[in-house]
């Protein structure tokens, strides 16, 4: 009761009883009229006093009546002074530009802004990118991907090469929120993690949350990746794309009417296996291997209080073997905004979002053909407000209901022998309500307090099953259609506080709690598409994540050097592991062959980064555990969960070498993941079995890479830029186990260990172009 | 042209690769492995008793030849299996009593191993048949016989099967094959049972097509997967019908059997 005093106190003290006005309106880029998310709006006569825009562009300031300088401000853009005499409400609509040294080489950013904002933000925790950003740095086959640049950052490790997912501070990979304009992600890999789902064209930012998240995001344990579609050019046509060994993009952007709304269109395909077509063999030419993805944007804006964006994304993958063997998968995504302006300073934007992933397979064909198809499927309506209160505190809160349905899994053949089967499909209601305030004190104290309110209705029609603790079936009763079969739910309390120690140096932390109630089960050491979402049920409890951070923000040489350290702490309850030998495929009692624990997580982070100049880069550092304990896993005693990487080091290295060249390297490197080896062997049934003892009580070889890059710009024609990208991934052919599997030789009958690897050295070259 | 596939080739797929690599492996303690199995066909039970060795040690596994072990039917009545050496115990002419329940026990080393198992009556096979299949997956053509019988409707099955070829038997745990019944209860199955390649004319196919206990099918199942060098997340040993920490299994099964020669 106390802390709501004092926390109503420090609301109620902002509020003075002068003449205040409201200055507000959008920030956009002067060269396409995108909206910039994160743009500054400093006061200069005030200290610790100004705005950021909302991922709509958008900001609200209020003020005393006075005379101000505002300074708007953006990453990779001039800034702009405006002077402006408040007596009234104003708007103040702003385009910035690019430098013009860096309209012309490329895509280092030089900035000669002093750029302290990592010290100075009131925003915590989150690591930013946007595609320019990262558009040098070498990646497998050429194909920039803005997922995999983020782990080569801090606290984040990508589950290997040929898997899809990343780590965030050991949590799992079902633990990460990825959100594509506000639609969930279930799948974010093409062809078995190479690619990720986010081309890089149609993206204008992406935000990693890994701590103190904001409580206008619910439903996972770990992290947020949020996910940004561009808006399209809302100037004049434009046309980019690139031709890789792999794959080729375009993108197409254009207004619909002129500064009112605009459009994008990218989309991508890769065609490997247009190569195998002209191959001797005729197995290979009967092979189906590749992905195509689209993504499309409009937006426009009906007066000024008023501005819709309908998006969507739609990709799929497909992998076959003439009439014999067929299995796709895929994401489909739609969203639909309505912003609106309440006066100058309530923004509200409403949200109807679909979401659907779905995997199918089908075997032989005509008579004998059998196929197996599953599906999750989310109808999500959204309503958030931002309160731009006043010059200290800024308020968000909103309400959100998810529907989702499960299609775990439908067998359908023709004559064949087998009975058909569909599993019971699942349905569930996912609620949520959440206030929270950024609120400043004095010139130095920025703090964030929110609460969110998650939960989870397990509904009919369907069955609710009943085990014994060793997962016999004990019970099972029927639910009517939308009868309720189990109702979860929580608070989730969520802080951050940055205090600002000089220009040069702060610290921040935070605290926040996260409900999970949707999980997957991967029953592999490699992930697949056919890993299956279950809803948290009267057998599954929801996932409970509780993490502590504390940070120190160091800058060097006028900001020419960032230096960061964190360290977190995490606790992990009602984690999932399935029992030894489970049956995962097809089988309507998967509750009962899972397991639950709880686990722990802590870790230090350390990067040092430089921005400025013609050589940039960073270099980063995470020495972390992540820790579980199962009561029926090696008898209840703690493991390494796979993830648990103790060291873990990558290296970004950027130089511009002169108008033409850029060149660029990364190196990673990191402990084996945790893996469960034989510790001795045994004959039974005329064959040699391994013998397991302790769960995940190995390592892999610890993984290393090199890759670098060259890019080559060509002279600039007006409204024309092209490159030619050359890369090589693994430069110098490092074996890292993909896995490792313990067999006996076929030919001396002698037990071994054999490594896979997937890939050696791999050359590639890409050629982009930008039609403005 | 071409030359670009090649190269595209070398670089999407000669790219993995794979090798025989040194691991650290911790020494576990010797476990005891017991393998027993009591076949309804000839009234014997075999039973064979081992422990673990070291992983890549490649001599022959430790017998244990001094246990004491003995078989115990539903009516509590036990009779001795005696040793025969090697590890091995043997107890013939003991008549099977199907659909009920019988418990192995072994006492070694002042421990005591038990594990009860279902035996079920066998299913009467079909005659197997053949068909002409053309080579696919780059194998050549040939034929691939067909498992054939009424399942039985009023009960869940589980059943092994394991598939002679001339003379060459593919009855080792991880070649066995296995069907159940959860999808086709009570339906007549006709099933293709592949082998790794296809089968040409003037070859004699058998099959002994066992009704075996749940566990044994789950166990069979496990055995395949962890043999094949598994790639499980979460790795374990199969679930056994052994209790006290003993590794292997006992299998009580019925036999029906038939051969058919390829023309």
């Amino acid at each position: 009761m106390k802390l709501l005093l004092t926390a109503a106190a420090f609301l109620l003290t902002t509020v003075v009883f002068s003449q205040n006005y409201t200055i507000s309106g959008s920030v956009k880029d002067s060269t396409n009229g995108e909206d910039l998310y994160g743009a500054q709006i400093k006061v200069k006569e005030l200290e610790n006093v100004g705005a950021l825009t909302n991922a709509y562009g958008f900001y609200s300031l209020t003020l005393e009546k006075g005379s101000y300088t505002l300074v708007f401000r953006a990453s990779g853009f001039d800034s702009k002074e405006v002077k402006v005499d408040l007596n009234e409400d104003v708007v103040i609509d702003l385009e910035l530009n690019i430098p013009k040294e860096v309209q012309e080489i490329g895509p280092v950013i030089v900035n000669a802004e002093k750029e302290n904002d990592n010290i100075t933000s009131s925003e915590m925790n989150v690591t930013k990118f946007t595609p320019k950003d990262i558009s040098t740095i070498p990646v497998l086959f050429g194909e920039q991907d803005i997922m995999k640049t983020l782990q080569l950052t801090p606290g984040v490790k990508g589950a290997g090469e040929g898997n899809a997912g990343f780590y965030v501070r050991g949590g799992g990979a079902d633990q990460n929120l990825i959100l594509l304009d506000e639609a969930p992600v279930y799948n974010a890999s093409h062809l078995l993690g190479f690619f990720s789902v986010f081309n890089s064209d149609a993206i204008k930012d992406v935000a990693l949350y890994k701590s103190g998240i904001p409580a206008e995001y619910g439903g996972r344990a770990s992290s947020v990746m949020d996910v940004k579609m561009r808006d399209g050019n809302k100037k004049k046509f434009g046309m980019s794309g690139g031709i890789g060994l792999i794959s080729s993009r375009l993108t197409v952007e254009a207004p619909i009417v002129k500064d009112k709304g605009s459009f994008i269109v990218s989309g991508r395909r890769s065609y490997a296996d247009l190569f195998l077509k002209l191959s001797p063999n005729e197995d290979q030419r009967n092979t189906q291997l590749f992905f195509y993805d689209l993504n499309a944007k409009a937006n426009y804006k009906f007066g000024d209080k008023d501005r819709v964006f309908i998006s969507g994304y739609f990709g799929r993958d497909r992998f076959g073997f003439s009439d014999i063997f067929g299995f796709n998968w895929g994401n489909q995504t739609a969203t639909v905004r309505w912003n609106h302006l309440f006066g100058s300073k309530l923004f509200s934007n409403t949200s109807f979002v679909y979401s659907n992933f779905d995997y199918e397979f089908n075997i032989g064909t005509g008579d004998d053909g059998f196929g197996v198809k599953s599906s999750i499927q989310d109808f999500n309506l959204k309503q958030d407000y931002s309160y731009y209160a006043n010059k200290n505190n800024s308020i968000k809160f909103g309400i959100q209901a998810i529907h989702h349905t499960f299609r775990p899994g439908a067998l359908t053949g023709g004559n064949s022998s087998f009975n058909e089967v569909v599993l019971d499909p699942r349905y569930a209601l996912e609620v949520g309500a959440y206030i929270q305030n950024n609120q400043k004190i004095g010139t130095r104290f920025n703090i964030m307090y929110g609460l969110r309110y998650s939960g989870f209705n397990l509904m009919g029609e369907g069955k609710a099953y009943e085990f014994d603790e060793d997962g016999t079936l004990t019970g099972e009763r029927n639910y009517g259609s939308w009868e309720s079969i189990q109702y979860h739910h929580g608070l989730e309390p969520r802080f951050s506080a940055s205090y600002v120690l000089s220009e040069n140096n702060s610290i921040k932390a935070s605290y926040n709690r996260n409900l999970q109630f949707i999980h997957q089960l991967s029953n592999s050491t490699t992930s697949s598409p056919t890993d299956v979402w279950v809803p948290s049920s009267n057998i599954i409890k929801p996932q409970i994540a509780d993490q502590v951070a504390l940070g120190y923000y160091h800058n060097l040489k006028k900001n020419m050097y960032r230096i960061s350290t964190e360290i977190y702490y995490k606790d992990l309850q009602n984690q999932i592991d399935y029992r030894n030998g489970a049956q995962t495929v097809l089988n309507d009692l998967v509750e009962g062959e899972l397991v639950f624990g709880d686990g722990h997580a802590y870790g230090l982070e350390l990067q040092i980064e430089k921005k400025k100049g013609n050589f940039t880069g960073w270099i980063s550092y995470t020495l972390s555990r992540s820790l579980r304990t199962f009561a029926d896993i090696d008898n209840g005693k703690e493991f390494p969960a796979r993830q648990d990487r103790i060291h873990d080091i990558s290296v970004v290295l950027m130089y511009k070498l002169n108008d033409a060249i850029a060149l660029s390297s990364s190196f990673v490197y990191y402990t084996g993941d945790a893996v469960t080896f034989p510790s001795g062997k045994y004959e039974v049934g005329g064959a040699t079995l391994p013998f397991y003892t302790e769960r995940n009580g190995y390592r892999f070889p610890d993984y290393h890479r090199l890759d670098v890059g060259l890019t080559w710009y060509f002279k600039d024609r007006k409204n024309f830029e092209h490159n030619m990208n050359f890369s090589i991934y693994n430069t110098y052919a490092r074996e890292n186990a993909f896995t490792i599997t313990f067999e006996e030789n076929v030919e001396t009958g002698e037990t071994q260990a054999v490594q896979t690897t997937l890939f050696r050295l791999i050359p590639a070259i890409t050629y982009n172009f930008n039609l403005k | 042209m071409r030359k670009l596939a090649y190269i595209l080739g070398i670089v999407l797929l000669a790219s993995s690769c794979q090798k025989v690599i040194d691991v650290d492996l911790n020494e576990a303690n010797q476990t005891i492995v017991i393998e027993g199995n009591y076949t309804g066909e000839d009234s014997t039970v075999r039973v064979s008793v081992t422990l673990t060795s070291s992983y890549f040690n490649n001599d022959p596994s430790p017998t244990v030849d001094n246990a004491v072990v003995t078989i115990t039917d539903q009516n509590g009545a036990t009779t001795v299996i005696p040793s025969i050496g090697n590890g091995l115990y043997e107890l013939t002419g003991y008549t099977p009593d199907y659909g009920t329940r019988y418990t192995l026990s072994v006492v070694s080393d002042g421990q005591t191993y038990n594990a009860g198992c279902l035996m079920p009556a066998p299913v009467q096979l079909d005659p197997i048949t053949y068909q002409y299949l053309d080579g696919f997956f780059g194998a050549d053509p040939g034929y691939v016989s067909i498992l054939n019988f009424q399942d039985p409707a009023n009960t869940t099955d589980f059943y092994q099967i394991v598939i002679t070829e001339n003379q060459t038997s593919f009855d080792r745990i991880d070649q066995i094959q296995t069907q159940d019944d959860a999808l086709t209860n009570g339906n007549y199955i006709q099933r293709p049972l592949f082998l790794s390649d296809l089968s040409q004319l003037g070859d004699t196919i058998s099959y002994e097509f066992r009704t075996v206990d749940e566990v044994i099918f789950d166990y069979t199942f496990q055995a395949v997967d962890i043999a094949g060098g598994s790639n499980s997340a979460a790795p374990g040993n199969p679930i056994t019908n052994w209790d006290n920490g003993a590794l292997g299994y006992f299998n009580a099964y019925g036999v029906s059997r038939d051969t058919v020669v390829i023309q």
